[in-house]
């Protein structure tokens, strides 16, 4: 395999990831919306124009709107399953989450005991020739002691801020892989014959049902299937409120994380910093 | 004095190592408060189950490992993505506000679970918060210390939950259903002594840092499948009764040496294990020892303590009323076995003055008995 990646799917990649957050944070503003709605867009057809003339390599950096249409893939190793889940939700993602989403959205098979092993081969590859690999599945950090959590998985090549998680970023989190889910289910109910998978439907409907407003109400509420625009709307109503402190907590936490070693960054301070550290937060 | 009745209580465990309190045996101090056997053998840190086992009455299942299983995969599921169905269930009940969703995770300390670690980490959060210092909503399982009878017991609550301008609430999460807003009156019982036991737990770490027992709420938070659903649901449980009785009960095992020096000094329950691990202690010997300390049998000790088909036996061998629960002891107060209770129903026994009305009573039922399997026997013969 090909690892190199060409230099303006790169760019087109920070390109549609910036508009995704400055969406994010317009909500409200609706024509403001409409417009980066429609720049987002046009980033993602050129995305895919390109990537249609790339060849193999490309599917492993799917961006995050177009694996939904884009199947195949079966004989992925479980590594590039993940990394595609992860790339999709955009946000640090319990082993069962990207089990589930992987069903909803991709073939090929990936179960959470394949994701337990995978994670310690991470690391060991790391020590032994750092940066060999494009990309590590690394574990998330905690914001205070900047310990590894190891029940959520985060990508090297997301910023420090990304992979720490401060006390609202595990509701952040959720919140932002409402709207990611929410925006693939439509994805593929516009391109595709077949709709959305039931599997897919049902992991919207799972995050609609604890997320306030996202879900219809009323009588006969559930014979009308989840609107994943409703979804969007009310996870992003919600993030609003906490967007601001969890950014000042993460942001806070990756400038004290930066004095550390790049392998720290990426797989965690080991405990013996603990005291010192904890001192200073 | 105090060091003397420690000396007695190890006396009393012999070689065996210490056994702590955990939730599930502070939780029996507050259902049969007044067994003496109990008393003695958790005072003791004695190995319940192997005594009894030795003694020929061993407990033929523990907890069932389904209903643990079951019990963990539902706690993983209200707490998968962040709470996600905690919170939302939280928002309903507990009336949480929108921005009330940080979320701490105590399970670890960077990596290192030892109880000590975690609890001067749940310490500092949840007195900072409790302070106002620092922001915080949820808290999952938090390592909580108590001390009893001198000795240190960790306590390991599902969830505290604290509520901006208000207080810190225990919540446990059980996955017994609540159908139709009512759940296992048994069930709940239990739930709530646990969650009596947090409350005393965190109101005495609280108290260290001088903040007063009222920014923990005495009622606890109940969450479990609600009907036949996996979906999560919450009750509040006024758990005051529970905490007053539990607070009473350990402060009474400051006076264990009361009892302990009623016992004959050379009393043991050591079984006398050698390097094999078998135990060399004869069983009619140990069996002996137990005999030497009342036991207050009660049909539910079946549920939670291990000593239980030991002292149904004795309670059986003396034909003693407490087999038959409190029901059947309060309705017939006054007449202690099933012997003298027989003995005026037939009128074999002449009953004394404060009897008189009970023995009426049961020469009543008992005519009536008769009479009734006279008929059913005419009709057996007949038919």
């Amino acid at each position: 395999m090909v690892w190199s990646m060409s230099d303006p799917l790169d760019a087109l990649e920070t390109r549609i990831n910036q508009l995704r957050r400055a969406i994010r944070d317009a909500t409200g503003d609706a024509e403001r919306t409409a417009e980066l709605r429609a720049q987002l867009r046009r980033a993602e057809r050129a995305w895919d124009a390109l990537v249609d003339t790339d060849d193999a390599p490309a599917e492993t950096h799917a961006p995050p709107s177009a694996p939904a249409l884009r199947m195949g893939g079966a004989m992925l190793p479980a590594r590039e399953h993940v990394h595609r889940v992860l790339m999709l939700l955009g946000v640090p993602a319990a082993p069962k989450l990207i089990v589930s989403v992987h069903e909803a959205f991709f073939v090929g098979e990936l179960t959470a005991a394949k994701l337990s092993s995978l994670r310690r081969d991470e690391e060991r590859s790391y020590r032994a020739t750092p940066g060999s690999r494009p990309y590590y599945l690394c574990p998330a950090l905690a914001y205070d002691l900047l310990s590894p959590m190891r029940a959520l998985i985060t990508v090297s090549t997301w910023a420090l801020e990304q992979r720490i998680i401060g006390p609202l970023s595990p509701r952040v989190d959720y919140l932002s892989s409402a709207i990611r889910v929410a925006e693939a289910v439509q994805a593929v109910a516009g391109s595709s014959q077949t709709g959305p998978s039931p599997a897919a439907l049902r992991l919207l409907w799972r995050f609609a049902a604890s997320i306030p407003d996202a879900a219809p109400t009323g009588p006969a509420s559930h014979e009308h299937p989840v609107d994943p625009r409703q979804v969007m709307d009310a996870a992003g109503a919600e993030l609003q409120v906490h967007i601001d402190t969890d950014r000042a907590d993460r942001a806070a936490a990756a400038r004290r994380a930066h004095r550390f070693t790049d392998a720290q960054q990426l797989f965690g301070a080991p405990l013996g910093n603990v005291s010192k550290h904890q001192a200073e937060a | 004095m105090k060091a003397a009745v420690d000396e007695r209580l190890d006396g009393l465990r012999g070689s065996a190592p210490r056994l702590t309190y955990s939730a599930r045996s502070l939780a029996a101090l507050e259902n049969n408060p007044r067994c003496t056997l109990r008393a003695v053998l958790d005072a003791s840190g004695s190995d319940k189950a192997a005594i009894a086992a030795h003694a020929g009455f061993p407990t033929p299942f523990g907890q069932s490992p389904f209903a643990i299983a079951r019990g963990n995969v539902f706690e993983a599921l209200v707490k998968a993505n962040g709470c996600a169905e905690l919170i939302r269930v939280l928002r309903e009940t507990l009336k949480l506000t929108l921005p009330e969703v940080a979320y701490q995770d105590l399970n670890d300390v960077g990596g290192n679970a030892s109880p000590e670690v975690r609890h001067s980490r749940t310490r500092q959060l949840l007195v900072n918060t409790a302070l106002g210092k620092s922001p915080g909503t949820l808290y999952d399982h938090p390592m909580l210390r108590l001390q009893v009878g001198g000795h240190t017991v960790f306590l390991e609550p599902d969830l505290v939950a604290f509520r901006i301008e208000d207080r810190f609430h225990v919540v446990e999460i059980k996955s017994f259903p609540i159908i139709d807003g009512r759940a296992d009156a048994a069930q709940v019982k239990a739930a709530t002594t646990q969650a009596s036991a947090y409350v005393i737990a965190l109101r005495a770490m609280l108290a260290d840092a001088g903040i007063g027992p009222d920014a923990v709420s005495d009622t606890m938070l109940l969450v479990a499948p609600k009907d036949f659903t996996n979906s999560p649901t919450a009750a509040f449980v006024d758990a005051r009764k529970q905490v007053a009785t539990l607070t009473r009960q350990l402060t009474r095992i400051e006076h264990i040496g009361d009892l302990v020096s009623l016992l004959p000094e050379d009393l043991t329950f050591d079984l006398a294990i050698d390097k094999s691990g078998r135990a060399l202690r004869p069983a009619e010997e140990l069996a002996e020892a137990l005999d030497q300390v009342p036991a207050l049998y009660r049909p539910d000790c079946l549920s939670h303590c291990e000593m239980a088909f030991f002292c149904r036996s004795r309670a059986r061998a003396c034909a003693s009323l407490d087999v038959l629960g409190s029901a059947v002891r309060e309705q017939l107060g006054g007449i202690d076995t099933a012997t003298m209770a027989l003995g005026l129903a037939r009128g074999e026994l002449t009953p004394d003055a404060d009897q008189a009305e009970m023995a009426a009573a049961l020469r009543h039922a008992a005519r009536l008995r008769t009479e009734v399997l006279g008929q059913a026997d005419g009709a057996g013969a007949t038919a």
